[in-house]
């Protein structure tokens, strides 16, 4: 299953930062006819550089996937970054 | 050969068992499978596989007032097969390429090298793998969950 939210915080200093939560369940469907747009492009560009289309496809997909449940949380002197998929 | 048996081999094979317990794995089943085996079977029943690779980071800075730097970064081990295989779909051209800058940069390492069952052998034995480095000012803990 692909990612369906994302969280976002970025505080600085002493505020409570900013905080968002992503539907990107929304993003994949805006984004799903400009993939098929694409799809003659992707096509032309893997046989161009000899790159089997389908395993990229298959690779890319899987990355989309991996992408779940990822937790980066980065914190410096005042200022922290979060992002959390779903 | 059983398949019990063969299971048995494997897990020594994988460093899960050690010679010992194999032998007296082996030993029961061929004895029908319950005699002489001390609690053996939940000890040596398959991990279930990492699903995350962790890395903890915490590093204090001299004469900052404001807390050490925390990184603290989950990553699905889903995310890294897929890793693997991209690298697998570099062309060729530039493959070798990055190949040469490699050697010459003194890196024995061939990209053609990595291969996804190269990897799912490192996830399977990756899992009782904790890498501890504890510093005057830096902590970090690498591991899978």
């Amino acid at each position: 299953m692909i990612p369906l939210l994302a969280y976002i915080r970025i505080c600085t200093g002493r505020n409570r930062g900013f905080r968002l939560w992503i539907p990107l369940f929304l993003a994949w469907l805006l984004l799903a006819p400009l993939v098929f747009l694409l799809v003659p492009l992707f096509l032309v560009v893997c046989m161009v550089g000899e790159v089997d289309s389908w395993q990229a496809l298959s690779t890319f997909w899987q990355m989309l996937v991996g992408l779940k449940n990822t937790y980066i949380e980065v914190a410096h002197q005042e200022t922290s970054i979060l992002i959390h998929t779903f | 050969m059983n398949e019990n048996r063969m299971q048995v081999l494997q897990m020594l094979a994988a460093g899960q068992i050690t010679a010992e317990e194999a032998e007296r794995l082996i030993a029961a089943l061929e004895n029908g499978g319950s005699a002489g085996v001390p609690d053996a079977g939940a000890e040596t029943t398959p991990k279930a596989r990492p699903k995350y690779l962790r890395v903890l980071v915490e590093a204090e800075e001299l004469g900052n007032a404001h807390g050490p730097t925390k990184v603290n970064v989950r990553v699905p081990m889903q995310l890294l097969r897929a890793g693997v295989k991209l690298a697998n779909l570099i062309p060729a051209q530039a493959r070798d390429k990055v190949n040469v800058a490699l050697r010459e940069q003194g890196v024995q390492f061939e990209l053609n090298q990595i291969k996804p069952e190269n990897l799912e052998e490192i996830i399977d034995q990756i899992g009782d793998l904790i890498v501890d480095v504890d510093d005057k000012n830096a902590k970090v803990k690498v591991f899978c969950e």
